[in-house]
């Protein structure tokens, strides 16, 4: 079971002052939080790590939360920091495989479909979503989205290319 | 839980923390502030009615309106420092809104043909960007350095408001030395030098504040 946000806050707090073995505590209980929080949105073989970079980024800027808020909405902004930078790294790679035109039959650069963007999905114009559902979830080739949705191979690679870098953005608005 | 993670380190590495608060890199934004006026005064001199004690209007809506975008602007990416969903750092935008009122007027008036000194008086806009600019950056800096020690989530946004709070503060120290009260001048040309910091901050201060 994981600890209430008043629990948390006192931990937080404790931490804040030096408390080793709040902090232990802390994090056991932020790690479990951040599991559910990340399992909703990226494939559960990504989930460990972004919780682990998560950990870390708490770590470094512990500084920054105010014991007067709620820290869960604190913990929250941070890990979808650390989440909206995943998606930045996942764009720049697509993005550079794209350039690169070797994203063709690869298998290691379906990297978009560790991210659960269902609901995202809905906020991109048609033809973004559906190119970068069938390359980046699906797994087909560009060569065989072209076929399944009818655009045309630059166009598919253009709609790839904007619809990622609008997720990134929407992500960061939201 | 599947794995468990590396939290022994993280305790071991545990010291305590000063919780980050804005008031400092606000009261030091604000002393330079004070320090600009203070060399445009000494370099460039003050206004006559300012010297004078009989201020014109137009100087004191422009100051209050460049102390307001600039005061209101960093207060708000201050608080950017500290994250939380849900937690808007808004009053920026009233700020800016009320900053609007001088490039529209300015486009009004202009439009009807009067530009007044705002062309005629074009060789003193490169001091009044200059000045405008070094106390932009002056003020950005403790911004900056609050920001990098903090969490902000939003860096593109973060760096649009440093840039713009900078450059409404530098803006209002030249503005103690800039003599001229035509709406259009102002619309123009300072809505240029807080544009110009603007813009300046959304490009240089994410990659300062990234983490």
């Amino acid at each position: 079971m994981i600890a209430r946000e008043e629990t948390m806050r006192d931990l937080m707090r404790r931490s804040q002052a030096g408390d080793k073995q709040a902090y232990a505590v802390l994090l056991e209980q932020t790690a479990r939080w951040l599991a559910e929080f990340f399992a909703r949105k990226i494939s559960a073989d990504a989930v460990d790590d972004l919780v682990q970079d998560t950990l870390i980024s708490l770590h470094n800027k512990r500084a920054s939360y105010d014991p007067s808020r709620p820290f869960l909405p604190w913990l929250a902004a941070i890990a979808r920091y650390r989440w909206v930078d995943r998606l930045r790294k996942t764009y720049r790679h697509a993005a550079d495989e794209l350039k690169d035109q070797h994203s063709e039959g690869s298998h290691e650069d379906v990297v978009g479909a560790k991210i659960s963007i269902d609901r995202l999905l809905t906020q991109l114009p048609e033809g973004q979503a559906v190119a970068i559902r069938l390359v980046k979830i699906d797994g087909l080739s560009i060569a065989e989205a072209c076929i399944k949705c009818g655009q045309s191979e630059p166009l598919v690679k253009v709609n790839i290319h904007r619809g990622l870098k609008k997720l990134a953005a929407l992500i960061e608005s939201e | 839980m599947k794995k468990s993670y590396d939290i022994a380190a993280l305790v071991n590495d545990l010291e305590p923390v000063t919780v980050l608060n804005r008031r400092r890199p606000l009261v030091t934004a604000a002393a330079i502030t004070i320090a600009m006026i203070s060399i445009v005064a000494l370099l460039r001199g003050v206004r006559p009615d300012v010297l004078a004690g009989n201020p014109d209007a137009m100087f004191l809506i422009r100051s209050g309106i460049l102390l307001l975008l600039g005061g209101g602007t960093a207060h708000a990416v201050l608080g950017m420092a500290s994250p939380s969903v849900g937690k808007a750092h808004m009053n920026w935008q009233m700020a800016l809104a009320v900053a609007l009122l001088f490039p529209v007027v300015a486009l009004i008036v202009a439009l009807t043909g009067d530009m007044g000194t705002a062309m005629s008086k074009m060789y003193t806009v490169g001091q009044c960007l200059m000045f405008s600019a070094i106390g932009g950056i002056a003020t950005a800096t403790p911004m900056i350095l609050h920001l990098r020690r903090g969490a902000p989530t939003s860096l593109a946004r973060a760096g649009w408001l440093v840039g713009m709070a900078s450059g409404g503060l530098g803006a209002f120290a030249y503005n103690i030395h800039c003599p001229f009260n035509n709406v259009v001048y102002i619309g123009i040309w300072y809505t240029l030098a807080v544009g110009l910091c603007a813009v300046a901050g959304r490009l240089a201060v994410p990659r300062l504040i990234r983490w």
